[in-house]
C-alpha cells in the first residue's frame, strides 16, 4: 500500500513529522524507543505488521509491537487482504515480490513476468484477494491474478500536468466504477488519480454520475482536491468503509469521507506509510520517520507506539 | 456521410442532447429489426443486420486507420505515446470498450472522450461533426457484433445498460 522514501530525500517530511509529533504531544521517550526503518505497514487478520529494516508484529492494533524475523532481502512495500488473514505479499529491495502464508515466514519468491526493477507500491484488489497490483517507477502498472506468481503489464503511468508520473502508493477502493469493476487509486509524485480496474484510463477523481447529473441539469457536487503537485507517499481506503480514504503527503495526513472528492487535512504528521484496520475505520497505524504511531480517531491524533 | 453542424453550444448542452439524440437515432437505425442478430443491441434496441453491415463500411472509412482494420488497436496500446496520450485501443473485445455502456460509447464517439471523462486528452476526435447519430450507432453496433459473446454479456450487465443511461 505504501512506499517509503529515504530520509535524505524527505527532509520536509521528517520536519513535518517532528512538528506533527510536537503538535500532537507524542511522548519523546516512546518515540525514541521506536526503531527506524519501517518502510510499509499493513493490517493482517490477527493484527498488523511493519516491514523494512525491521520486521515488527502487533496484535493490539498497532499500540505495541514485537520483533519478528526479517527476511534476508529487505521488503520495501507490502500488501495484505482481510480474506487471506496470515498472508503477506512483499515487494523486495532491488526488485521482485515474495509471498508468505504465515505472517512472513517463510517468504516464497514470485513475480514471474515482472521487470527486474524495484516496485514502489503494492495493493490487493478489494474484491479479489488473489489479484494484486504493483506500480513500478519509470514503467507502469502490473497485475497478478494468482497471488503474485505471474504478472502482466496493464497500464502506463498517470499523466499529470504534462508529464508521466511515477505511482508511489496504491489503494484498491471497493466502489463501483460503473464499468463492471471497482477503482484503483494511485498516489503519484504529483498528486492523486484513479483508474477503473478495466484499465482504460487514469483520470482525476470526479463525482459519480457526473454525466447523469449533466443530463438532468443537476449541480455537480463540490470538490476539494488534495494540494496540487504534492507527492502522495501513502494511500489507504478502509475496507469497512471504502468511501473513507487517507493520504500521506509532505504537508500532512489528509482524509476524505467521499472517495476523494473532498479532502481535509487531518494533521501535519509526515507519514511515509499508512494502514487502516479492516474492521474499524477509525484505527490507523503509520510509520513516520523513525516512529511507529497509531490513531484511534481516524487520523486526527496519533500516539507513538511501544516496541516490546 | 458528412454533415454540417450549427455552431457548437456549451459542453453541457451538448452532453444533455446526446442521450435524446441517440435514442431517436437508434430507433431509426433498428427499424428493420426483422431477421437481425437478436443478440446485438444498442441502447436497448436490436441492431439490424443492415445496420451492422453499414457499420462495417463506416468503421473501415472512419475508424480503421487508428483502431486497426481488424479492430486490433495500435501496437503496444497500453503504453503512452511520446505525446503523453494513449494509443487507440482494440475494438475486438481484447481492449476495454466492452466495459463501457452504450451511452458512454456513443457519447465518446460523438463528442470525444472528454464527454465522459472531463479534462481527459485523447487523440480520438469527436465525430459529431462528421457522422450522423445513426452512423455512429451503426459503427458501434458493428463493433459490438464482433465482440466475443462473453464480452457482450459482460457489457449488457453494466449499470445503465437497461435504461440507456451512462451508469458511471
Amino acid at each position: 500500500m505504501t512506499y517509503f522514501k529515504e530520509l535524505r530525500l524527505n527532509r520536509r517530511a521528517f520536519m513535518g513529522g517532528v512538528m506533527g509529533a510536537s503538535i500532537l504531544g507524542i511522548t519523546p521517550a516512546l518515540g525514541a524507543a521506536t526503531p527506524a526503518g519501517a518502510h510499509a505497514v499493513a493490517f493482517t487478520g490477527s493484527g498488523a505488521v511493519a516491514v523494512g529494516d525491521v520486521f515488527l508484529i502487533s496484535e493490539d492494533g498497532g499500540a505495541s509491537w514485537r520483533q519478528g524475523t526479517r527476511p534476508d532481502r529487505k521488503p520495501v512495500a507490502l500488501t495484505t487482504h482481510p480474506e487471506r488473514p496470515n498472508r503477506l505479499i512483499v515487494a523486495l529491495e532491488g526488485g521482485g515480490v515474495a509471498v508468505s502464508y504465515n505472517q512472513g515466514e517463510p517468504l516464497v519468491p514470485g513475480g514471474r513476468g515482472l521487470p527486474a526493477t524495484e516496485i514502489a507500491a503494492l495493493a490487493t484488489a478489494a474484491r479479489l484477494p488473489d489479484t494484486l497490483y504493483a506500480a513500478i517507477p519509470g514503467d507502469g502498472l502490473w497485475r497478478s491474478e494468482d497471488a503474485g506468481e505471474n504478472w502482466e503489464f496493464v497500464m502506463d503511468r498517470p499523466f499529470i500536468a504534462g508529464e508521466e508520473r511515477d505511482v508511489l502508493s496504491l489503494a484498491s477502493v471497493d466502489l463501483a466504477s460503473g464499468m463492471g469493476g471497482i477503482w484503483l487509486y494511485g498516489g503519484s509524485t504529483a498528486g492523486l488519480q484513479r483508474v477503473p480496474d478495466c484499465f482504460c484510463r487514469w483520470q482525476d477523481v470526479q463525482p459519480e454520475h457526473a454525466l447523469d447529473a449533466l443530463l438532468e441539469g443537476a449541480k455537480a457536487p463540490d470538490m476539494v482536491p488534495l494540494p496540487a503537485g504534492e507527492p502522495v507517499w501513502a494511500l489507504v481506503s478502509s475496507p469497512a468503509a471504502p468511501n473513507r480514504l487517507w493520504a500521506a503527503l509532505p504537508s500532512g495526513i489528509w482524509a476524505s469521507i467521499d472517495a476523494g472528492l473532498i479532502w481535509s487535512k487531518a494533521n501535519s504528521l509526515g507519514a511515509a506509510a499508512l494502514a487502516s484496520d479492516p474492521t474499524n475505520p477509525d484505527t490507523l497505524v503509520a510509520a513516520a520517520e523513525g516512529r511507529l504511531l497509531h490513531s484511534r480517531d481516524a487520523g486526527l491524533s496519533w500516539t507513538a507506539s511501544t516496541i516490546l | 456521410m458528412s454533415k454540417t453542424h450549427p455552431a457548437k453550444g456549451s459542453e453541457e448542452r451538448k452532453a444533455a442532447c446526446l442521450l435524446a439524440a441517440a435514442t431517436l437515432a437508434v430507433a431509426s437505425a433498428s427499424g428493420a429489426a426483422a431477421g437481425s442478430p437478436a443478440e446485438v443491441t444498442f441502447l436497448g434496441a436490436p441492431s439490424s443486420a443492415e445496420t451492422i453491415a453499414a457499420g462495417e463500411v463506416l468503421y473501415a472509412e472512419h475508424c480503421a486507420a487508428c483502431h486497426g482494420e481488424n479492430r486490433e488497436g495500435q501496437p503496444d496500446w497500453r503504453r503512452r505515446l511520446d505525446t503523453g496520450r494513449m494509443p487507440a485501443p482494440p475494438q475486438d473485445g481484447s481492449g476495454h470498450s466492452f466495459t463501457h455502456s452504450d451511452a458512454h460509447l456513443f457519447a465518446m464517439t460523438k463528442s470525444g472522450i472528454e464527454a465522459v471523462v472531463p479534462g481527459y486528452e485523447s487523440d480520438m476526435p469527436a465525430f459529431g461533426d462528421i457522422l450522423e447519430d445513426g452512423e455512429i450507432i451503426a459503427i458501434l453496433s458493428f463493433v459490438k457484433a464482433n465482440w466475443p459473446e462473453a464480452k457482450r454479456i459482460f457489457q449488457a450487465g453494466l449499470p445503465g445498460m437497461d435504461t440507456g443511461m451512462s451508469g458511471q
